[in-house]
């Protein structure tokens, strides 16, 4: 039985998460390992929600928002841009690849753009095999 | 009849001594808690053995602080016995309170830093390079040595914990406040940080603060600096807003960055992720390439931001 | 933290969820979450039994927290949170789980579509357990509207509202009313004057007191939010001076219109060589004038229309631009009535006839003996100059489809029917009162079936052409709509802004000032006495970019928390 990775996506609620129910109206189907959160712009997603959701058994998370320049808020998906590339250099020195944390632009027409990156990421993720962190950590406790 | 003394106990794990000298720092105090307590155990500055310790009863302790992480079996089964001969455990420092520098070894591997003490590095003689072994036969007897852990542990890692006083080292005042509020009974609810504020540095900061636009990041040494103007607007890293006060603002004060041995604020589960994010929000640029080479800035950001708190992150170590 | 009682409501969206989710699994996995009083799956959710159900349930069952496991939250947060609202439960202590357009309509695999729908549904639980009852705040309204565009559809909508004894402001960037209309001579189907339509329109917009018709001027910025709108407006007089002036609106009617295509993109058609090509809008300045005739200044002999010029086809634009079939018509007749001798071609893809009187005005200009040849909208047909024997200026080549023949047409002039497409500044329009583009750069409507004039910006409404092509009747009936949704708002007088917005807890602000700079409505504002910041409520749109940079942790995002998202993480994983 091959792995299933679980993946964690982190949709903005005017473009891309608009384009993943765009993707369900147009019934494009795509594989079904990833769960999505609604938050209303790229902006209120944390890297702590990130390390948040690998250390909770995520093998790989997706942060979607809308394309530069197109942001509901205006300026909302430039925050995530900036943090974002900062994430991907500290989850390098904790040795999570890179391929497991994707940032990616979906605007609410692009339906099957959606449905094109998750399949995508799916695939690389169930390459790169499970990521070990939280049995890790359970294995890691000390006895009290 | 004189009143009973209070009995206390120090210990330090894998520590580097500061948070016993900042004991002593408190100068002339230490005389008067010398005339109120009872030092039963306080490896750094008074004879004692663990045998001392383990024929006590349980809870005949009635404070004991302890301060450095836990990276080895002689830690762990200290803590365990301060927890249980004492009625009150403090994790003392950063250390104990989040791991500490020593945490930042959770970046590497066990292997790793044995073969760099031991075996590869430029002041090993030829030909003597042992690596120490928790057993070992000598004279016809065992010898045995504490295990060295995988990774570096907080004391609540392995050991409920009643309070924790964050710092490296805690300032001398808020050691004082901390063993005065013990002598009164004067404590808060059990798991509380004490002896720090409940907010940022920067609320104690004397630097002015406008807006927050960064675009390049210096070291502190790369520019002259305005001493009364906020240090991040400058370019120049500082985790103060991060970071609990109650320090004193040492650091800045001293024209250097804060390195965050405060910790983060309450309700920030995760103190480098919190100022990832504030810090690279201020970053002046929306082009993707002009980013990555602002953050060019910040060489081995991961270990700034988790300098003192590494094994207290989400993540807690690598897992290369 | 007071007892729990989640009442979590599964619905099957008749087949749409239940063909590939099993809701009885779905409903048996969730019924034994701690917290969940009851748990139940019924055919449709939204319908009104299916609300009722809800608003009763929380009665009978003392519920404090609703799921309901269904379709989008775009699709119908406000319908579930009003059954919450009537089982006297507050609005937002319901959340949703997507296991429709996000599950069921996109996973064919029964099993997983199933655990995956369990997933969504359990973070939804774990979230709603930390959801805070929020509550609206209410804001005045400002009854004065800004009208962007002069064209038909600015001037219609500007009317409506002035009507009705409102203040309007009407911004146009040229020196004259009446947009892309007023380069036009007679509208089809009915053959009236683009002149006398607009005339109309254009002196009662004049003459009315309550409009203040602003030419030669641009919005330079918007600032605010529903009700509450401070706009700046830059005119340019004759002499190149710039004057700018700030008013204060309620709602604004984007009315922007369209540019038409470049012929020039399509090089064998030869527009801009061969002096005889002309596009559609050229040929209007020909029929104002009264002269059809050709460079040279000859009566065609013959003459060809060519439908679909940068429209319906990958290479420029897939859509259809809805006008220039018609419009192609009327050219037919035009040139018809102007010589009868002419021989006209009208060289087309398919007939869109679809309007009021469209039919009957296909079949009355193929009676005026025009030739309707067919080509495939790839295929398109190739325009050369003629030779010296020929007794035409130029040769049209057409794969014709229904004869299934490559077939020469003469034609001394052609008419190119160019598409409409956005405007090349529609996207700094967009940016400046913050509405979407969808691919081909028209403006998007909040729905495009339910709600074609709002937009998802409160407030902002769009008209008329600038959100897709469309003709004078669809545009006016856009523009009408517009007004009288803002009219409506006018009415009630005030505004409900949504309880969801950031707070500072002064408690735990430390003064470092990261926040101010983040917020794009500069609804944070930092008070130098006390040195911390704090969120004007009615400004802030809960993006969360504070929140998420706030180094403390001192800003809390209302309804999208620390603690519920955390428990939705670990929900979705578990």
């Amino acid at each position: 039985m091959s792995f299933e990775p679980k993946i964690v996506g982190f949709l903005c609620n005017w473009c891309s998460y608009t384009g993943a129910d765009l993707a369900g109206t147009s019934r494009i189907q795509y594989p079904p390992n990833i769960r999505v959160i609604r938050v209303m712009c790229s902006a209120r997603i944390e890297p702590d929600f990130v390390l948040r959701a690998l250390a909770s058994g995520a093998d790989g998370v997706l942060i979607c928002g809308c394309h530069p320049g197109d942001c509901h808020y205006s300026e909302g998906n430039y925050k995530a841009m900036r943090r974002y590339p900062l994430l991907k250099r500290m989850l390098k020195d904790y040795g999570v690849d890179n391929d497991r944390v994707r940032l990616e632009w979906v605007s609410a027409s692009e339906g099957q753009r959606f449905a094109d990156i998750v399949t995508d990421m799916t695939e690389r993720v169930r390459a790169l095999g499970p990521l070990r962190i939280k049995t890790d950590l359970q294995t890691d406790m000390v006895e009290r | 009849m004189a009143a009973k003394k209070l009995q206390i106990a120090l210990y330090w794990g894998a520590a580097c001594g500061g948070c016993d000298v900042a004991v002593l720092d408190t100068n002339e105090f230490i005389l008067d808690v010398a005339a109120v307590a009872d030092v039963r155990f306080w490896p750094i500055a008074v004879d004692g053995k663990y045998s001392d310790v383990e024929a006590m009863s349980d809870g005949e302790l009635d404070l004991a602080l302890f301060d450095g992480a836990v990276r080895n079996s002689e830690n762990e089964h200290v803590a365990k016995l301060l927890r249980a001969k004492s009625k009150i455990l403090v994790a003392f420092g950063s250390c104990a309170y989040m791991g500490g520098i020593p945490g930042l070894a959770n970046l590497v591997t066990k292997d790793e830093i044995l073969a760099t003490a031991y075996l590869s590095n430029a002041s090993i003689e030829p030909g003597n390079q042992t690596v120490p072994r928790a057993r070992s036969a000598v004279d016809g007897m065992t010898l045995e040595i504490p295990s060295f852990y995988r990774r570096v542990y907080r004391l609540q890692d392995v050991v409920d914990v009643d309070y924790s006083v964050p710092g490296c080292p805690p300032a001398p005042d808020q050691v004082k406040a901390v063993l005065l509020a013990v002598v009164k009974g004067e404590l808060p609810p059990r798991g509380s940080v004490v002896g720090a504020s409940e907010r940022a540095v920067c609320d104690d900061c004397k630097r002015t603060k406008s807006e927050k636009k960064v675009k390049s990041f210096h070291r502190p040494f790369e520019v002259i600096q305005d001493s009364s103007r906020c240090l991040l607007e400058q370019g120049i890293l500082c985790m103060g807003s991060a970071t609990r006060s109650g320090c004193g603002v040492r650091c800045p004060n001293s024209n250097q960055g804060c390195r965050g041995c405060y910790g983060p604020l309450p309700g920030v589960s995760d103190h480098g992720a919190k100022f990832l994010s504030a810090l690279a929000s201020i970053v002046d640029s929306k082009d993707p390439k002009e980013i990555e080479h602002i953050l060019d800035g910040l060489p081995d950001f991961t270990s700034f931001a988790y300098r003192f708190g590494m094994p207290a992150s989400t993540l807690q170590r690598s897992y290369k | 933290m007071e007892e729990l009682k989640i009442g979590v409501f599964i619905c099957n969206c008749g087949s749409n969820i239940a063909h590939h989710v099993d809701v009885d699994a779905v409903r048996e996995a969730v019924e034994a979450k701690p917290g969940v009083a009851i748990a139940r799956s019924y055919k449709y959710m939204c319908s009104n039994p299916g609300q009722d159900m809800i608003a009763r349930d929380i009665r009978e069952h003392q519920l404090n927290r609703v799921v309901v496991a269904a379709c989008s939250p775009r699709m119908h947060e406000k319908t579930f949170r009003n059954a919450c609202r009537n089982g006297g439960l507050n609005p937002y202590l319901c959340e949703m789980a997507n296991i429709r357009e996000q599950c069921s309509w996109v996973h064919s695999d029964q099993l997983a579509a199933t655990e995956k729908a369990k997933a969504l549904t359990n973070a939804a639980i774990n979230r709603v357990r930390y959801h805070e009852p929020l509550e609206s705040l209410t804001a005045e309204m400002c009854p004065a509207t800004l009208v962007i565009g002069g064209g038909i559809a600015g001037l219609t909508a500007a009317l409506e509202l002035a009507d009705a004894a409102h203040q309007v402001y009407l911004v146009e960037r040229t020196a004259t009313l009446g947009g892309n209309l007023a380069r036009v001579d007679l509208t089809a189907p009915h053959l009236d004057s683009a002149r006398d339509l607009l005339t109309e329109r254009i002196t009662r917009v004049r003459a009315n007191s309550r409009i203040t018709l602003m030419l030669n001027s641009e919005l330079q910025s918007l600032a605010g939010y529903v009700g509450n709108y401070a706009a700046i407006i830059r005119t340019k007089n004759g002499s190149g001076e710039v004057q700018e002036r700030k008013v204060d609106v309620g709602n604004v009617v984007v009315a922007t219109g369209y540019q038409e295509f470049d012929a020039g993109r399509i090089t064998h058609y030869g527009h801009g060589k061969l002096p005889n090509v002309v596009t559609s809008f050229e040929f209007e300045q020909m029929l104002r004038k009264g002269r059809i005739e050709t460079r040279h200044g000859k009566l065609p002999q013959y003459a060809a229309i060519i439908h679909c010029v940068g429209s319906r086809n990958k290479e420029f634009h897939p859509y259809c631009s809805r006008v220039c079939c018609m419009t192609a018509l009327k050219y037919a007749h035009e040139l018809k009535s102007a010589n009868p001798a002419c021989y006209v071609s009208d060289i087309y893809v398919d007939m869109h006839a679809f309007g009021k009187g469209h039919e009957d005005f296909y079949k009355t200009t193929s009676e005026v003996k025009t030739l309707f040849l067919m080509f495939e909208k790839n295929e398109r047909p190739v325009v050369r100059k003629a030779g010296p024997n020929d007794d035409c200026e130029m040769l049209i080549e057409v794969n014709e489809t229904l004869s299934r023949e490559r077939i020469e047409i003469p034609a001394d002039l052609i008419i190119l029917m160019v598409g409409m497409e956005a405007r090349a500044d529609s996207g700094e329009v967009a940016r400046l009162v913050n509405i979407s583009q969808d691919k081909e750069g028209w403006f998007m409507e909040s729905h495009p079936k339910l709600d074609p004039v709002a937009t998802t910006t409160d407030g902002i409404y769009i008209a008329g052409t600038c959100a897709a092509p469309k003709d004078i009747p669809d545009t006016v009936a856009q523009a009408r709509a517009a007004a009288a949704r803002i009219l409506g708002k006018i009415a009630k007088g005030k505004i409900e802004i949504d309880g969801v917005f950031a707070e500072v807890n002064e408690d735990r602000c430390s003064g470092c000032r990261m926040c101010n700079e983040l917020c794009p409505y500069s609804a944070i504002e930092f008070n130098d006495e006390t040195r911390r910041s704090h969120v004007i409520p009615a400004a802030c749109k809960a993006c969360g970019a504070c929140v998420a940079a706030c180094p403390s942790g001192a800003i809390k995002g209302r309804h999208f928390t620390v603690e519920q998202l955390h428990a939705q993480i670990d929900g979705v994983l578990a």
